[in-house]
């Protein structure tokens, strides 16, 4: 008896391990040698073939992957994006399509990277191998947007980048990979010239700052940009402490900040633990003379400023990514975010605006290409001279891309939370209200009504 | 590292750690009596803590009263989850065809389901509540305390030790005790052994019901959350020892000591490093945790 069980036994696990063994073979088997040389060979052969046979390429839909995290901790922005570009397809095929492909449509093809690094690469994979789009968008969080981008290198399908502001991104020699948006130096700048700019004006600034990041590459790449350059503006990082996404508390680095002797804190947060780390500060009354001066995610995330007490963020300064007087200052804004907010019951914000930009983006490298072939796409692409249109609801001067394929012609604004409003106070020129002042120092909670 | 801050890293510690307990009782609970580990907690917790919200939003229910609603509710879902789901597969593992490991796949497979069934009619938003007074603070000197952690401390120990009288006085804590002690011995006795185990599992899951209600106001909820208090209720139970009630609380205040402590003089992801050292060499030295009890 005992024997015959022992067989069953060892043949129940033999089974399951070589059960579970091509489970995992399967999940793997787009191995890295042979798939490059196969996949990307045939799209190019049949476009190039039926290019040569008929002039007018009988493309009648360009499938364009776009990949962002739709679940997890950032799926909020995550469907922002994802509906800014739907608002744009729309738009684009409403009037009349890709005109130099005889009217093709866009199609977006969705991936959900669940904001996890190793299955953004999977999707990537899938989206370039079995889906076969000629171009991918993507993926907001550096963290996933990083090792995505080598798979879509290596695969050579031009990627778009969205939001993903880690720097070396643009940095690794890549020919695929385009970047619109600011890159993380960039944005540190942007706010450490703010600070420099306050100083000057009221003669009152911080010297002692805290940094606080989340750990994946966005949050480290914004703590090493401004570890690099807050000497040159007279500050000196005090407290620099990352941690990992999903906190239960911030009690533990509230009380070192304050500790600290920091008169600022710099946050790169993403919504969950922004949203958390304000409600604890509030709490412990974290009374810091210049407040607290964000990087923006989760502080630019309409989620988080729905689900707060207003106390919670008032006087908080923002590094926006686009130029939120917007929709206020041109029409066409304003009705691109009530089509947005018809979708995901949200205004346009800064990652639905980037969503919509890039399909134009895209839209206008398609159409100077006239081919849905990646290699053409990703030559019109390098070419991109935008001065006006669409492209730029984000604010920025323009769109071209340099040898690295980084934008250099982006920027964005900082802003403040005055009366519940985010108001734009830096750059100068940018000042939706040009009277609008900052309030620099920033009260204390007990004062706060 | 003046004292005043190290008082109150410990004493913040101590709070959470409360509540890390309070997650992990139901736990330990379960295990103690049936032995399934249930991957599905977290998961539970995270449909409590979206019911406690929705009572908020929809009937402007205050979440420390919901409990009264989110216990039973939980309860019941727990006991049809023991009852319909995992009973059966324990009355299969009586002939000696299913092993009980598929009693912990089948709860990884709930934990899925529902993970993902509130992501289907929930959506991926982060949600949270604010409620005006949780944000006021108590202070104590030069320790500050905010109110609402305080008040969660209070309803883990109050929650921890009903449920200790529960089990120590009444009838029916008899009855569980007597089936974790020895399953065959109990139903011998004449009790209703499948009956027990809905009961136990549908208590541990209402213990999440009452710990949802005091998480929302100072925390958020959003489909993945319960993996975020899930897994430190593993450590907890282990360390506190399976199926002690106050181990699981007072395991729970040590890791978040360790933790809190630990998050001042190093990251807080360094400090989590600790926590994970402190429950290897518990393991190592006393396996049966602190205050576990070594079944037969």
């Amino acid at each position: 008896m005992s024997l015959k069980r022992r067989t069953w036994e060892s043949l129940t696990l033999a089974a399951s391990v070589a059960a579970m063994s091509m489970v995992v073979l399967t999940g793997c088997d787009t191995s890295a040698p042979a798939a490059p040389t196969k996949a990307p060979a045939a799209p190019a052969s049949t476009q190039a073939a039926s290019a040569a046979a008929q002039p007018a390429a009988k493309v009648s839909e360009v499938k364009i992957g776009i990949i962002m995290p739709l679940t997890g901790g950032t799926a909020t922005i995550g469907n922002q994006g994802k509906a800014g570009s739907e608002v744009a397809v729309e738009e684009i095929n409403a009037k009349g399509g890709i005109k130099s492909l005889g009217g093709a449509k866009m199609v977006l093809v969705p991936a959900d990277t669940q904001g996890k690094p190793e299955v953004a690469a999977t999707e990537t994979e899938r989206l370039a191998l079995k889906e076969n789009v000629s171009v991918i968008m993507g993926a907001y969080a550096s963290g996933t947007t990083f090792p995505a981008t080598e798979v879509s290198e290596r695969l050579k399908v031009p990627w778009v980048v969205h939001s993903a502001v880690k720097d070396e991104i643009t940095e690794r020699g890549f020919k695929y990979v385009f970047r619109p948006c600011n890159k993380s130096m960039f944005d540190d700048k942007e706010m450490l010239s703010a600070v420099a700019y306050f100083k000057k004006e009221t003669g009152k600034g911080p010297t002692n700052v805290a940094l606080l990041y989340e750990g994946t590459d966005w949050g480290r790449s914004v703590g090493d940009g401004l570890k690099k350059q807050v000497d040159s503006y007279g500050l000196k990082i005090v407290m620099d402490e990352s941690y990992t996404q999903g906190m239960s508390s911030f009690q533990s680095q509230i009380l070192k900040i304050k500790s600290s002797g920091a008169e600022a804190v710099f946050l790169a947060q993403y919504t969950p633990d922004h949203m958390l780390f304000n409600k604890g500060a509030m709490e412990n009354k974290l009374n810091l003379p210049y407040g607290l001066l964000s990087l923006g995610a989760g502080a630019e995330d309409p989620a988080f400023y729905e689900q707060m007490d207003p106390k919670s963020f008032a006087y908080m300064f923002v590094q926006e990514d686009w130029d939120i007087s917007g929709p206020d200052k041109q029409p066409w804004i304003a009705d691109a975010s009530k089509k947005i907010q018809a979708k995901i019951n949200y205004p346009i914000n800064s990652y639905a605006a980037m969503g919509y930009s890039n399909m134009y983006i895209i839209a206008d490298a398609l159409e100077r290409a006239a081919s849905a072939d990646r290699e053409k796409l990703r030559d019109a692409l390098s070419k991109t001279n935008i001065t006006s249109g669409p492209p730029l609801i984000m604010g920025y001067t323009g769109i071209k891309f340099d040898e690295t394929g980084q934008n250099t012609m982006s920027h964005g604004v900082i802003s403040q939370n005055l009366n519940g409003k985010r108001t734009i106070l830096f750059p100068v020129e940018n000042k939706a209200d040009p009277s609008a002042k900052p309030v620099w120092p920033v009260p204390n909670w007990e004062d706060r009504k | 590292m003046s004292p005043e801050i190290l008082l109150s890293a410990a004493v913040d510690g101590l709070l959470i750690g409360g509540m890390y307990g309070a997650v992990a009782v139901g736990l330990s609970l379960i295990f103690g009596v049936l032995r399934v580990i249930n991957f599905a907690h977290g998961s539970m917790l995270m449909i409590g803590m979206f019911l406690v919200y929705w009572l908020w939003v929809l009937f402007g229910l205050n979440p420390y009263l919901s409990a009264v609603v989110a216990a039973p509710v939980l309860f019941l879902l727990g006991f049809c989850l023991q009852n319909y789901v995992i009973s059966p597969l324990f009355r299969r593992e009586r002939s000696g065809v299913v092993e009980p490991l598929s009693v912990l796949l089948v709860t990884v497979g709930v934990g899925l389901i529902l993970d993902n069934g509130a992501l289907l009619f929930f959506g991926a938003d982060t949600r949270s509540i604010s409620l005006p007074f949780a944000s006021e603070t108590l202070n104590l000197g030069a320790v500050i305390l905010n109110w609402s952690r305080v008040l969660a401390f209070a309803t883990s120990v109050a929650m921890t030790g009903a449920l200790y009288l529960l089990l120590a006085k009444t009838e029916m804590g008899r009855a569980i005790r007597a089936v974790s002690q020895h399953r065959d011995a109990a139903a011998l006795c004449g009790l209703n052994v499948y009956r027990i185990f809905a009961i136990t599992f549908g208590l541990g899951a209402a213990t999440l019901g009452v710990a949802a209600s005091f998480l929302m106001p100072f925390y958020y909820v959003q489909p993945t959350v319960g993996s975020v208090f899930g897994i430190k209720s593993f450590i907890v139970v282990v360390l506190g020892g399976i199926g002690s009630i106050p181990g699981a609380l007072l395991g729970g205040m040590i890791i978040g000591l360790i933790e809190s402590v630990g998050g001042q003089f190093v990251t807080a992801t360094s400090a989590a490093i600790f926590s994970f050292l402190v429950f290897i060499v518990v393991l190592l030295v006393r396996p049966k945790g602190l205050f576990g009890k070594l079944e037969a």
